[in-house]
C-alpha cells in the first residue's frame, strides 16, 4: 500500500457484513479509532437490524479553526448531499461524539454495484465530514470564483489542536501545511522526505502537478496566523492548487490527499524505519558470519547457536 | 497519564494461523486475518546480490518500490494465486516468530492499512505463546518502540488471557488449565493465580493444521476430484464448516453408512485455472478430522497420547494443592476447539481417567478412607475462537493496564531488556 | 577519497596485528580472578600506549592495549543530521545483539560510536588474523550500510513524493 485509501476498512467490512445478512438481528457495539484521533462508534440493535447508528468524533480544533455546532463548516450539507434519503442526523449526538448518523440500510439501492458504491461512500465518511470545508473552497476554484464570505486565510483542523491553512483565490488555492512530529528520528526523516517532494515536482513527468515548496520558516501566506500554529519542527509544505487539479473526479482525491497529507508522510516514515530494520538484520547476519569464520570449529559452534531452548521442549516427531 | 491513555489500547493476538486485532473494550476483534505475507519476489532476489552489481542504485530504488509492494492476510493469498511475482511467507511457525522481516511488515499493514490507527496514539497489547524465548519479546519491543514509536507496550501470555476471557462472563477465576489448540501449536498450560506453571506446560505435535492435512489426505486417498492446488484450502474450509466431534468412531461409521444422505455433504467449487465447476463428497473426514486429538495414532504413528491423557498428565505434574482447582476449570481456547461437542468429549474422556484413578486409590486403601470425588469441568463459551483476544481486550480496558505497560521512556532508559518481564497486574484477578 | 580509506584501514590492520599479542594474565589484586586490564587500568605497567588513528576530524579509531586485552573504539563519520541518526540507529541495533558478537562491547567508550573488547581468550578461540579481518570488514560495512541507508531514505522519499504528486496529474 503506497497511498492511503479514503474508505475505512473497518466501516466497510462492518457495513458489508450487515448488508449481507440484513434480516438477521445482531447486537453490535464497536469502537474504532483512526489516525489523527478520528473515532467511530458503530451500533446495531437486535430489534432494528436495518438501522446502523454511526457516531463520529473529530480531532479537537485549535482556536483558529471554527466548528459550527461541533462540526466543520458545511459538513451537514455535505452529509445530506452524499447519502440523501439513507441518512438521518440525530441531535444531540451520542455522548462524547461530534456527530451521530442513523443509516437505514433497507433503503439501499437494489443494484449490487450501486449498493457497493454507496457503502464505500459511507465508509468514506471521514472525507465527507472533515473534508467538507476544503471541498467547498476547491469547488469554487473549479469554477474560478472565490466563495463568498471567506477569510483571506482559512484554517482547517487536521490533527488534534493542529490545523493547516488555505489561501483561496479565484485562479489558485494555496495550501500550507505546518508539519510536526513527536519523535526526533521521525522529524529528521520526514524533513528529508519533504525536501524530496520539492525535488520530485521538478521532474518532467510531474510538470502538471501542483507546485510544491518546503521551508523551515513560515511562508508569507501565513502572515496573521496565530503564533502557536507556527511553531513546527519539520517545516512548512506549500502546495498551489490550480483549477486543473480539481476538475471532475479529481476533486475527491485532491480533498482526501491534502487533508491527510501529514498521515501520509508519517506512514512512510514508519515504513522506511521498518525497511531499515530489514536491512540491518541482514547486515548483522553477514557480520556474524564474518566473525564465525574466525573460529576454527565453525561447524560445532553453529550447531550450538541453533538449538533454541523451546525446540528442546517440544516433542519428537513433528508431523509432515 | 498522557493522551494516549485516554484512547483505547490496540490489542493484537498473532496466532500461527490467524491474527486477531482490534481495540480494547470491544467484544469482537475488528479484523481476523490469516497470518501470512505475500512478498514481491523481485525484491528478495535483488537484495541477495545487492552487494555486487554495478547498477545498484537502480536496483535499489526497485528494491524500495518492491518493499512497499506486499500484501497480508486474505489479500496475500489471493495475490499469490493470481500472479507469480508474489511469494507467500508465514512469519509465525508453531507459535514462534521465525521471520522477523515478514512479521514487522505484517504489523505495519495491520496498523496502517487495517486498523488505520496512528501507533503513536495508542498503547499496545501483544500476545505470545508461553514457550516464547525472552529474546523474542525483546525483538518485539525493539520493533514496536523503534519503528512504530508506540507509547506503551505489554506482552501478555496467551493462556492467561484465555482465562481472563471468562472474567466477565462468569466469576473471576485466574486458576485453571488452558487447552489452547491453535493452527500451528497445541499447548496445555496450567495457570495458578495468573502465573503460568512453566514446568508443567505440555505441548503436543497435533494442531489445527494437522486436522486440515489429515482431511486433505483422506479426501485425496478416496480420489475426490479436487484441483490439487486448491486441495489444502478446501480441506481447511471443510474443517471449518462441516467437522464435528463424535462420541465413538465405530458408531459414527455405522451412522454414516446407514444414512449417507443425511451425513455426507457436498462441496461445490470452480477450478481456479479453467473456471470449470466441480463437486466432491465430504464423508467420514467430518468426524475423523477432530478425532486425531483423541486417537492421534490414526494420523501420526510416532505420537499416540490422546489430548485428555496429556491434560491429566499436565495437572498431575502441577503442585498438589492446585490440582483440584485445575480440574475444575479447564478452559478451551483457539479456533481448533470450535468443533461441535469437543468440550463434551474432552470432559467425558478426562473424567474417565480421573475416576479410574480415584477408584484405584480407593481400592489400594482398602475402603478405610474414601477420597472426595474430583470435579472435572471443561468450560466452553461462544467467544472461544478468539478467547485470547477477548481476554486481552478486557484486560487492556482496565486502568491497571496502563500502569503495567512498559513505556517508551522506560525503553529508552533501560533498553529492550525491559520487555523480558511483563508483570501480572491486578486487573487479572 | 577511496585511497585515504584504504590507507586508513591498512593502518588500523597493521596496528591491530602488532597490538594483538595478548597473554593470560591473572588479576593482581583479587586471587583467582582474571580481568581485562585495559578496562580496569589498575597498574600502568600492564598498559601500553594507546594509538589514535585518524582519517580526518570526524573519523577516527582508538586502539588501547594491555597485557591481556585490547580495546578498539571507532568513531564513524556523520556528515549531517540524517547520517547521525542512521548511525545511532544502526549501532544501537548492533549493541542490542552484542551477545552474538562476542567481541562487541555493549557500551562504546566515551566520545566514540562503537567499541570492541578483545581478550586473550578470544584470541585463543579464534584465529587472530581472521579476527582482524572481521574488525576491518566491520568498519567497511558500517560505512557502506550508513551510506546505503541514507540512499534508501532519499530514494524512498522521492518515490513517495512522486506517487503523491501523480494523483493530481
Amino acid at each position: 500500500m503506497i497511498l492511503l485509501q479514503s474508505p475505512s476498512r473497518f466501516l466497510l467490512q462492518t457495513l458489508s457484513n450487515r448488508v449481507q445478512n440484513l434480516e438477521k438481528g445482531v447486537e453490535l457495539d464497536c469502537n474504532s479509532v483512526e489516525f489523527d484521533d478520528v473515532r467511530y462508534h458503530i451500533q446495531v440493535s437486535m430489534r432494528y437490524p436495518q438501522f446502523v447508528l454511526l457516531s463520529m468524533s473529530l480531532p479537537t480544533p485549535p482556536p483558529e479553526t471554527v466548528f459550527i455546532g461541533g462540526l466543520p463548516y458545511g459538513a451537514i450539507d455535505a452529509i445530506k448531499a452524499a447519502y440523501g434519503v439513507l441518512v438521518q442526523i440525530l441531535d444531540p449526538p451520542r455522548d462524547g461524539f461530534n456527530l451521530t448518523m442513523k443509516f437505514n440500510l433497507s433503503k439501499l439501492p437494489p443494484d449490487e454495484e450501486q449498493r457497493q458504491a454507496i457503502l464505500v461512500k459511507i465508509a468514506s465518511v471521514r472525507e465527507v465530514v472533515l473534508g467538507a470545508p476544503i471541498r467547498l473552497i476547491l469547488k469554487h476554484l473549479a469554477s474560478r470564483t472565490v466563495a463568498p464570505n471567506v477569510d483571506r486565510l482559512v484554517a482547517l483542523v487536521h490533527r488534534p489542536m493542529e490545523s493547516f491553512f488555505l489561501v483561496p483565490q479565484a485562479e489558485k488555492v494555496t495550501v500550507v501545511l505546518p508539519m510536526r512530529f513527536k519523535d526526533s528520528i521521525d522529524t529528521v526523516l520526514a524533513t528529508s522526505f519533504l525536501q524530496e517532494f520539492v525535488a520530485a515536482r521538478r521532474t518532467t513527468g510531474l510538470n502538471n502537478a501542483p507546485p510544491c515548496s518546503w521551508s523551515p520558516s513560515p511562508p508569507l501566506e501565513l502572515k496573521g496566523a496565530p503564533a502557536q500554529a507556527l511553531s513546527v519542527n519539520a517545516g512548512f509544505v506549500t502546495f498551489v492548487i490550480f483549477p486543473r487539479h480539481v476538475e471532475g473526479k479529481k476533486l475527491d482525491r485532491t480533498v482526501w490527499s491534502l487533508s491527510t497529507f501529514r498521515a501520509y508522510v508519517s506512514y512512510h516514515v514508519k515504513c522506511s524505519e521498518g525497511f531499515m530494520h530489514t536491512r540491518m538484520r541482514r547486515r548483522v547476519e553477514s557480520l556474524i558470519l564474518a566473525l564465525d569464520r574466525a573460529k576454527p570449529d565453525v561447524e560445532k559452534s553453529r550447531k550450538a547457536a541453533n538449538s533454541r531452548s523451546f525446540k528442546r521442549l517440544s516433542l519428537k516427531g513433528n508431523p509432515g | 497519564m498522557d493522551a494516549a491513555a485516554s484512547r483505547p489500547a490496540v490489542v493484537i493476538d498473532n496466532g500461527t494461523g490467524y491474527t486477531k486485532m482490534g481495540f480494547a473494550g470491544n467484544v469482537e476483534p475488528c479484523f481476523i486475518l490469516p497470518t501470512v505475507v505475500a512478498v514481491n519476489e523481485s525484491f528478495a532476489n535483488q537484495s541477495r546480490n545487492s552487494v555486487k552489481g554495478s547498477n545498484w542504485q537502480a536496483q535499489h530504488s526497485a528494491g524500495v518500490m518492491a518493499d512497499l509492494d506486499f500484501f497480508i492476510g486474505d489479500e496475500a493469498i489471493a495475490r499469490s494465486r493470481s500472479s507469480t511475482t508474489y511469494n507467500l511467507s508465514y512469519p509465525i511457525r508453531h507459535g514462534q516468530v521465525e521471520d522477523w522481516d515478514a512479521m514487522e511488515r505484517f504489523w505495519q499493514q495491520c496498523i496502517f492499512n487495517y486498523l488505520r490507527c496512528d501507533p503513536e496514539d495508542h498503547y499496545f497489547l501483544f500476545t505470545e505463546s508461553p514457550l516464547t524465548a525472552p529474546e523474542s519479546r525483546e525483538y518485539t519491543g525493539e520493533i514496536m518502540f523503534e519503528t512504530f514509536n508506540v507509547p506503551g507496550l505489554y506482552i501478555a501470555v496467551q493462556p492467561v488471557l484465555a482465562l481472563a476471557a471468562g472474567y466477565t462472563t462468569s466469576k473471576c477465576e485466574m486458576t485453571g488449565v488452558v487447552v489452547d489448540v491453535g493452527d500451528g501449536a497445541t499447548h496445555v498450560v496450567p495457570v495458578a493465580d495468573g502465573y503460568v506453571i512453566g514446568s508443567s506446560i505440555k505441548s503436543i505435535p497435533i494442531a489445527g493444521k494437522d486436522v486440515t492435512l489429515f482431511i486433505q489426505q483422506l479426501m485425496r486417498e478416496r480420489g475426490e476430484h479436487v484441483p490439487p492446488e486448491d486441495s489444502f484450502e478446501i480441506a481447511r474450509k471443510v474443517k471449518e464448516m462441516y467437522c464435528y466431534t463424535c462420541s465413538d468412531i465405530v458408531k459414527e461409521y455405522n451412522k454414516h453408512d446407514r444414512e449417507p444422505s443425511k451425513y455426507i455433504k457436498q462441496w461445490r467449487g470452480t477450478k481456479p485455472k479453467t473456471g470449470a465447476p466441480y463437486s466432491c463428497d465430504i464423508g467420514y473426514e467430518r468426524f475423523l478430522g477432530p478425532e486425531i486429538f483423541f486417537n492421534p495414532e490414526i494420523y501420526n504413528s510416532d505420537f499416540s497420547t490422546p489430548l485428555p491423557a496429556i491434560i491429566d498428565k499436565c495437572i498431575q505434574s502441577s503442585p498438589i494443592d492446585t490440582r483440584r482447582a485445575l480440574y475444575k476449570n479447564i478452559v478451551l481456547s483457539g479456533g481448533s476447539t470450535m468443533f461441535k461437542d469437543f468440550n463434551r468429549r474432552l470432559q467425558r474422556d478426562l473424567k474417565k481417567i480421573v475416576d479410574a484413578r480415584v477408584i484405584a486409590s480407593d481400592a489400594r486403601l482398602g475402603g478405610e478412607l474414601k477420597s472426595q470425588p474430583v470435579e472435572v469441568n471443561v468450560v466452553s463459551h461462544p467467544i472461544q475462537r478468539f478467547a485470547v483476544w477477548f481476554g486481552g481486550s478486557v484486560l487492556a480496558s482496565t486502568p491497571e493496564f496502563y500502569a503495567a505497560c512498559h513505556t517508551k521512556a522506560e525503553y529508552e532508559e533501560y533498553g529492550a531488556s525491559i520487555c523480558r518481564t511483563n508483570p501480572v497486574f491486578k486487573g487479572m484477578c | 577519497m577511496a585511497n585515504t580509506l584504504r590507507s586508513y584501514l591498512a593502518c588500523i590492520r597493521n596496528t591491530l596485528e602488532a597490538a594483538m599479542c595478548l597473554q593470560n594474565f591473572p588479576c593482581q589484586e583479587v586471587e583467582r580472578h582474571n580481568k581485562p586490564e585495559v578496562e580496569l587500568k589498575t597498574s600502568s605497567e600492564l598498559l601500553l600506549n594507546p594509538v589514535l588513528i585518524c582519517r580526518n576530524e570526524a573519523e577516527k579509531c582508538l586502539i588501547e592495549t594491555s597485557i591481556n586485552s585490547l580495546r578498539i573504539s571507532i568513531k564513524v563519520k556523520q556528515a549531517d543530521e540524517l547520517e547521525n541518526i542512521l548511525t545511532k540507529k544502526f549501532l544501537r541495533f548492533l549493541s542490542m545483539r552484542a551477545e552474538a558478537f562476542q567481541v562487541l562491547r555493549r557500551k562504546p567508550v566515551q566520545g566514540y560510536d562503537i567499541s570492541f573488547l578483545i581478550t586473550n581468550y578470544h584470541c585463543e578461540d579464534m584465529q587472530k588474523h581472521k579476527l582482524i579481518d572481521f574488525i576491518v570488514q566491520f568498519m567497511e560495512d558500517i560505512d557502506k550500510e550508513i551510506s546505503e541507508l541514507k540512499m534508501s531514505v532519499n530514494t524512498r522519499g522521492r518515490l513517495v513524493a512522486t506517487e503523491f504528486l501523480k494523483q493530481f496529474v
